[in-house]
């Protein structure tokens, strides 16, 4: 690419990020407003004892989406769920899910988690056809459970596999190719991770999760991704359509992520919604680190994993990462 | 990577289409009825799961990769830096033995080997991945992804020696990408062809350990380093690596008696100070000795560096000087048609002995390695 090039795509992205501003003021899906619209950041946790029962593994589905609603209309600030989606989200976007799905089946996204997701945005009016569930692979989504589709009816489920863009994108201290998805479709995200341990970056909760969405993750891992998750959470590509994150603490696990281990795994029995990426991620290192010292480990500081890039993406203004400025919600 | 570059555009065109490219050559060997079976392929055709040979077991089923100076330290069920090799349940295996995303046969004064053989063509192949992130690639399209991201097909060691002889290629090189992170592939191949008579090349950065090093240079039959500069900073900031391993592994070539050549991408205003290159060339000489061929290539703008404008070629000329002035016998200029820097003369009496134009030999004068005109030896590997 010529420098000309270069400079006429930078222009393009201002026209656009000019556009998306313009766009977004009609509707209160503004994402430098996320989380702090209401003067600060929320979190709220929905926790319920019984959720995930250890014997069958299987989840109570009226259960789930009384306490997942809770959770998001306490988040949004809204009376319900379905009242929250209809304002984080306009009839017109096509909005991606995506989801966590390294771990396999029992540490991962769990599909019931999604389809409540799902059963929210049809109510605030977007088409199946304008929803995808997404991830790094199908392979990988069809391990944790997911039932692929390509067709063009339906809500649409498929990993990226080869589909990056050609070009690559610097992204503050890296470069990568982004999935085609989130490139041409996408105009909203929902981010649903795991509450889980990471043997680099610390913790993989949300910000964590969005490696999945560019070409080669595998080179940013080293000085624990720092700061290289911050840096790509702030990339307008995902900065400009991450409308709510959401972190599946069903089962969660404090130590030896992020595959699965069954003895560092707990059933913490609860999700935590946001709408600050960075807030959320915050309260999701405070609850692994507590499980860890209630379990004798040593602390993420202690490991020299202490995921520095939670405050490295509050610094750059993605949202608040001292847990004293966060209004932790119970839901 | 430099002058060793397919072509690239023309080089994904063939690679998306799920072709092996065989470019820029005599033959076609996708055409080939006698190796059509192993040639085509696709996007997702899957990944190899052979045990990787250089790393470490650790505690919770984490392993320690031993091949590349990152030593990364890698947990269940993820990948190292380079992507292509991965921790399952505690046990590390490469994801592209036998799993090329090209094969290709070039001229050798490609890759650029100018003292081996020269004329005879190589066959080159890659599988996919990188253990450092230049900021320049020249093919990042295959360097810097994961195996999953491009079509390969199945070639084993034996089919690539096969291919190899079925195409009179005295040599293979294994160029492209870096094989240095499909090391446990590149040994394979070495160890089939040897007894064949068929050399393998190693064109690689040389960012390796030393152990994994010393053991291909078992079967190894020369090795082209990319010396990217002459500088940490310049590792640091623009390979995301270091430079020391690069001048270990120099020196462990020069202590094995390998042959030898190297090649600087010269990059304006990033390591083209003649005070670097001097720096540079003296070390190459102290080191590694006078007769070592040095390639300063010229660069233009790829990948991330496109701010950058091409090498002027008055640069190149003036390191040209300066590496010949720290006593430096073969130094050449590369990327530059027709520059006086293409062809090797005799350092003894000044002959022109191989004349090139770009990656082509026109006329070689050698006689049994020798200038004819002065008997002095001109070192490599000529038969």
């Amino acid at each position: 690419m010529t420098i000309d090039q270069e400079r006429r795509r930078t222009l393009k992205c201002l026209a656009a990020l000019a556009g998306i501003g313009l766009g977004a003021a009609h509707a209160d899906c503004n994402p430098r407003r996320l989380g702090r619209a209401s003067g600060g950041s929320t979190v709220a946790c929905a926790r319920r004892e019984k959720i995930v029962p250890s014997a069958s593994g299987m989840v109570d589905s009226a259960l789930l989406a009384s306490m997942l609603g809770s959770a998001v209309a306490r988040s949004v600030g809204t009376a319900s769920p379905e009242e929250a989606f209809r304002k984080l989200f306009r009839p017109t976007d096509v909005v991606g899910i995506k989801v966590n799905t390294l771990a396999g089946r029992g540490l991962s996204s769990r599909p019931e988690v999604v389809a409540q997701l799902v059963t929210w945005l049809g109510k605030a009016r977007i088409p199946a056809e304008r929803i995808v569930i997404w991830d790094r692979s199908d392979r990988e989504l069809s391990a944790a459970g997911f039932h692929l589709n390509r067709a063009s009816s339906g809500v649409r489920c498929f990993g990226t596999n080869d589909d990056y863009e050609w070009t690559p994108r610097e992204w503050g201290a890296g470069a990568s190719c982004f999935a085609g998805v989130l490139v041409r479709e996408l105009t909203a995200l929902i981010n649903v991770g795991v509450l889980k341990d990471h043997d680099l970056a610390g913790i993989s909760a949300g910000m964590k999760n969005l490696y999945g969405v560019i070409h080669n993750p595998n080179k940013y891992h080293d000085n624990g991704c720092s700061p290289y998750v911050a840096h790509l959470a702030a990339h307008p590509l995902i900065r400009d359509k991450l409308r709510l994150t959401v972190i599946d603490g069903l089962v969660a696990q404090c130590h030896g992520g992020p595959a699965r281990s069954p003895r560092w795994s707990w059933d913490f029995g609860g999700v935590l919604v946001s709408r600050d990426p960075v807030a959320v991620d915050a309260v999701a290192y405070k609850i692994i680190e507590d499980r860890r010292r209630q379990q004798g480990l040593r602390s993420l500081v202690q490991e020299g994993r202490e995921p520095k890039w939670i405050a490295e993406a509050a610094g750059l203004g993605l949202g608040e990462s001292r847990l004293g400025r966060i209004e932790m919600v119970k839901a | 990577m430099t002058l060793d570059n397919p072509q690239r555009r023309v080089f994904c065109a063939a690679a998306g289409a799920g072709a092996v490219a065989v470019l820029g050559s005599r033959l076609s060997l996708a055409d080939d009825p006698a190796q059509g079976q192993m040639l085509p392929t696709g996007p997702g055709a899957g990944l190899s799961l052979v045990p990787a040979r250089w790393y470490k077991a650790k505690d919770a089923k984490r392993i320690e990769c031993g091949l590349c100076p990152r030593a990364c330290r890698v947990a269940d069920r993820e990948r190292g830096t380079c992507g292509v090799r991965e921790n399952r349940d505690g046990k590390y295996y490469t994801l592209v033995h036998s799993r090329p995303c090209v094969v290709h046969l070039d001229p050798i004064e490609k890759k650029p080997f100018f003292h081996v053989l020269p004329g005879q063509s190589a066959l080159s192949l890659a599988a996919p991945g990188c253990n450092l992130e230049c900021k320049f690639c020249q093919n990042w399209e295959i360097a810097q992804v994961r195996p999953e991201q491009v079509p390969t097909t199945d070639a084993s060691p034996g089919a690539i020696v096969e291919l190899a002889r079925h195409h009179d290629a005295p040599t293979i090189a294994c160029t492209y990408s870096e094989p240095v992170v499909w090391s446990e592939y590149v040994y394979d191949i070495a160890a089939a062809a040897k007894p064949m008579g068929i050399r393998t090349l190693l064109v690689s950065n040389g960012f390796i350990q030393t152990k994994p090093m010393t053991e291909l240079l078992h079967v190894l039959g020369a090795v082209k380093i990319d010396l990217k500069a002459f500088t940490e900073d310049f590792y640091r900031n623009q390979c995301r690596g270091q430079l020391q391993p690069v001048l270990d592994t120099l020196r462990l070539l020069a202590k094995k008696r390998t042959w030898t050549e190297i090649v600087v991408l010269v990059i304006p205003s990033l390591n083209d100070s003649e005070r670097e290159i001097r720096r540079l060339a003296r070390f190459v000489h102290d080191e590694m000795g006078p007769e070592v061929p040095l390639h300063l290539t010229r660069f233009h703008p790829s990948y991330r560096l496109t701010n950058v404008p091409s090498t002027p070629v008055k640069t190149l000329d003036l390191a040209r000087h300066v590496a010949m002035d720290e006593g430096l016998h073969f130094v050449y200029v590369g990327n530059v048609l027709g520059h006086p820097g293409n062809h090797t003369y005799c350092p003894g009496c000044n002959l022109m002995v191989i004349r090139r134009l770009g990656i082509s030999v026109v006329q070689s004068r050698l006689d049994r390695g020798r200038c004819p005109s002065c008997h002095r030896a001109i070192p490599g590997i000529w038969s």
